[in-house]
């Protein structure tokens, strides 16, 4: 099934589950998607001000993050560029996982793959990053932003929908694809991998 | 827990147990019980195969007791594989009921007279050897089978699968767990081939009608092992990220930071990584009927092993630990979790140390014997091994003898033991560990007890590189200590975050004991051990040049950092200097 669309502009897709479905699009949170926003500001500042992350749970869970797969000690100094990859990962156990720890007592162990801090602010123009969520911080911000909308991969959501279990089509109530309304089964017969999908939820109880 | 069982193979009129009081060993457990015993007892210089080398199992100091995660297990011996010292840590029930037994240790010791086989079963009424060939070259799950049948499903067991019995220097020590399953091993050092070599196939433990061990004061005992375990449950990673995802929670994480060794160690980011993530696993294990949250022994409250079922929802093997998802996965190129799966399954069966099989293969494989990615490959090696045909024979050796063997030249081992899951480029620290470790590149030797909390050695200002042999000398010693303990080294997080947890540890081990431990007690314990252990290896032949990782780090930049390992020799040769 085709969905006949300029490739540079992304499908719109709203799905309608029941929240034990929401942890099933953890693996969209785990390959990457991307999101607009306003480049030059920190890490603190794109997910505090911009996102809506709290203060205390960016602090307190998340642990282990990485700025183009570098190790970032400084929320408040690491920049977000145009075209940047930021991952966001709770604390992790093993000596790696300590040595990764942001700003932990083995930073020096792993000091060749740190962030360098970068506080110039740069452009203030909006652009875009690619945003990584795992293990518990998927869980547990996944809900916010997946209701917000996230833009993925055309492949990965095939990749999804091909791969999503049963009882995923039980829970998913209601699709629509820019705007019109379609058979929630026939999501796994469109051909997603050469769009950008813009994907958010309606979570109904 | 007051005796050794000594069990000599080599007696004039058979197998010959006897028992003796502790010693000079009294007060030692775990590591620092084998480190000890193979230090003062076996000639450095012996073959590990020979009639002078002895397999010393020791349950550390607090198995037996209520104590949570407190049923670790040290193996040790001289290590076929890497020629010096060896302790290899395991879990499973062996370590609860062996201290229960009142056993310290059990020595297997002499050179057998012929190659018939033996089982040894130990109970409240002692300790019998009895022959049994009908267990040759049977595989564990087999093996257990067979003793569940004559013994029960209560007992515990101790065993080599055919990989021990064919002294293969990745050869295991497989510990049943609580459903008596033999998952868990003491892998790493070819402990199985000494084993082998002293012709035990398998060591029953019962301990029906014995009781828990005491402690001196049971009141204080109670009350620290509470605020440990309310400790262990609160923290993130013990309480939520273990239980949820295993240890395999760290490869989606290694790999974004580059530092997942790929394709024999050829770059740290793994296309696949995602499938064999631990997060992918837990989605496998639940849509399976599988336990994503299970303890490997009692008394576990951290609940990082798991049960992984086959397609059709029947028990396949635990869950595969990050160490041998990445090995028989990134390490080989396979994203394949089911392939993982069953590889897994075969090491244990065969009796096989996971890390070395993997990177074996990634060895034979950059040899050309098969592609990267080749799962059916990977599985067909693996076979080979178990079977012992003289391809098998060759890779049941070792990441070292197969690249020898084969012509390649990047082979990524130290004293002959292959490197674990951490790419010591991208985190050089580990690299500083790998290089200088007693027993070979292992990723548990330095762990993360901070130096912080038990004021090891000064305080090292985390930002300065220098820091990294520091801070590498710290763990190492911090390690020790634990390992000699019994607790599970995952303890760690929960110490290293919350000083009260730390506490309540420090005054468990005292209530348990009747002394008041201090931290400088502690890092006395692990200065001890590394002493004895670095001695033996230093009367075995080891030099300053076996602390040095392959050329390779050095020369080779490793994508996507570009790194290269740039600790200094100088600096790496200051380690011990304590």
């Amino acid at each position: 099934m085709k969905h006949e669309q300029d490739n540079n502009i992304p499908i719109n897709l709203v799905l309608t589950v029941d929240p034990d479905q929401i942890q099933l699009f953890s693996i969209l949170l785990r390959q990457g998607f991307s999101l607009e926003i306003r480049m030059g500001s920190s890490v603190r500042d794109l997910l505090c001000q911009q996102i809506g992350v709290s203060a205390d749970y960016l602090d307190q869970r998340i642990q282990t993050i990485f700025l183009n797969g570098k190790v970032v000690d400084d929320v408040n100094t690491a920049v977000i560029q145009q075209g940047s990859t930021l991952a966001l990962s709770a604390a992790m156990p093993g000596l790696a996982g300590a040595t990764l720890r942001r700003g932990g007592a083995y930073a020096a162990m792993r000091s060749q793959i740190s962030h360098k801090n970068n506080t110039s602010g740069g452009s203030a123009e909006n652009g875009t990053v690619i945003i990584k969520l795992f293990n518990l911080v998927a869980m547990e911000l996944g809900p916010m932003f997946l209701e917000q909308g996230i833009r993925v991969n055309g492949k990965n959501m095939e990749f999804f929908f091909q791969k999503v279990p049963d009882l995923f089509w039980d829970g998913c109530r209601a699709a629509e694809i820019d705007g019109i309304s379609r058979k929630v089964r026939d999501m796994a017969l469109v051909e997603w991998k050469n769009r950008q999908v813009f994907l958010k939820l309606k979570i109904e109880k | 827990m007051n005796k050794i069982l000594r069990i000599n193979m080599g007696d004039k009129n058979g197998p010959k147990a006897h028992e003796e009081p502790l010693g000079d060993y009294a007060g030692l457990g775990g590591r620092g019980m084998t480190s000890a015993i193979i230090s003062m007892e076996v000639p450095p210089l012996c073959h590990p195969l020979g009639k002078d080398n002895k397999l010393v199992i020791a349950p550390g100091l607090l198995s037996g007791s209520h104590a949570a995660q407190s049923g670790r297990a040290s193996v040790g011996c001289k290590s076929p594989l890497t020629g010096g010292i060896k302790e290899a840590n395991v879990g499973g029930q062996g370590a609860q009921v062996l201290a229960r037994l009142g056993y310290a240790a059990i020595v297997l010791e002499g050179k057998p007279r012929d190659d018939t086989l033996y089982k040894v079963i130990i109970n409240k009424d002692g300790v019998k050897i009895v022959p049994d060939n009908s267990l040759k070259m049977m595989g564990n799950y087999d093996l257990i089978d067979k003793i569940k049948e004559e013994f029960g499903d209560t007992v515990a067991c101790i065993s080599i699968g055919p990989a021990g019995e064919m002294k293969m220097s990745a050869a295991s020590v497989a510990f049943t767990d609580m459903e008596q399953r033999p998952t868990r091993h003491a892998g790493r050092g070819g402990v199985g081939a000494v084993m082998g070599a002293k012709c035990v196939k398998v060591i029953v433990l019962d301990d029906t009608d014995l009781p828990a061990r005491s402690p001196k004061d049971p009141e204080k005992f109670k009350a620290a092992n509470k605020v440990f375990v309310q400790g262990l449950k609160k923290h993130p990673i013990t309480g939520e990220g273990l239980p949820s995802f295993g240890t395999n929670i760290l490869t989606n994480i290694i790999n974004e930071a580059g530092a997942l060794p790929t394709h024999n160690f050829q770059t740290g980011r793994f296309d696949g990584a995602g499938n064999i993530s631990g997060e992918t696993q837990s989605e496998i294990m639940k849509a399976r009927g599988g336990m994503v949250a299970h303890g490997c022994h009692k008394g576990c409250v951290i609940r990082c092993s798991g049960i992984y079922n086959d397609r059709d929802g029947n028990f396949f093997t635990k869950r595969p630990e990050y160490e041998t998802v990445w090995a028989h996965g990134a390490n080989c190129g396979i994203d394949d979790m089911d392939a993982v799966a069953e590889l897994d399954r075969m090491d244990d069966d065969y009796g096989l140390d996971t890390i070395e099989m993997g990177a074996t293969i990634g060895v034979a494989m950059e040899a050309g014997l098969a592609r990267f990615g080749d799962a059916k490959a990977a599985i067909s090696l693996l076979k080979e091994v178990g079977k012992g045909t003289p391809l098998g024979r060759i890779l049941g050796n070792g990441a070292a003898v197969t690249g020898k063997v084969f012509g390649v030249e990047k082979v990524p081992v130290v004293k002959g033991q292959a490197l674990p899951a951490y790419d010591p480029r991208s985190v050089q620290g580990i690299g500083v560990t790998y290089a200088t470790s007693t027993m070979g590149a292992d990723h548990t030797a330095g762990y993360a007890v901070t130096a912080n909390v038990l004021n090891v050695g000064g305080s090292v200002d985390p930002l300065k590189p220098e820091g990294q042999v520091e801070l590498s000398r710290n763990l190492q010693i911090a390690t020790a200590a634990i390992d000699a303990t019994g607790m599970c080294l995952f303890i760690a997080f929960a110490v290293l975050d919350q000083p009260e947890t730390f506490e309540a540890l420090v005054d468990m081990i005292g209530a348990f004991t009747g002394q008041n431990l201090t931290a400088g007690d502690v890092t006395e314990l692990g200065k001890k051990i590394l002493t004895f252990e670095r001695d033996f290896n230093s009367r075995a032949g080891f030099t300053a040049k076996d602390d040095r990782l392959p050329d390779f780090f050095k020369a080779d930049a490793l994508p996507p950092h570009n790194v290269t390992f740039e600790v200094k020799d100088e600096d790496l040769d200051q380690v011990y200097n304590w």
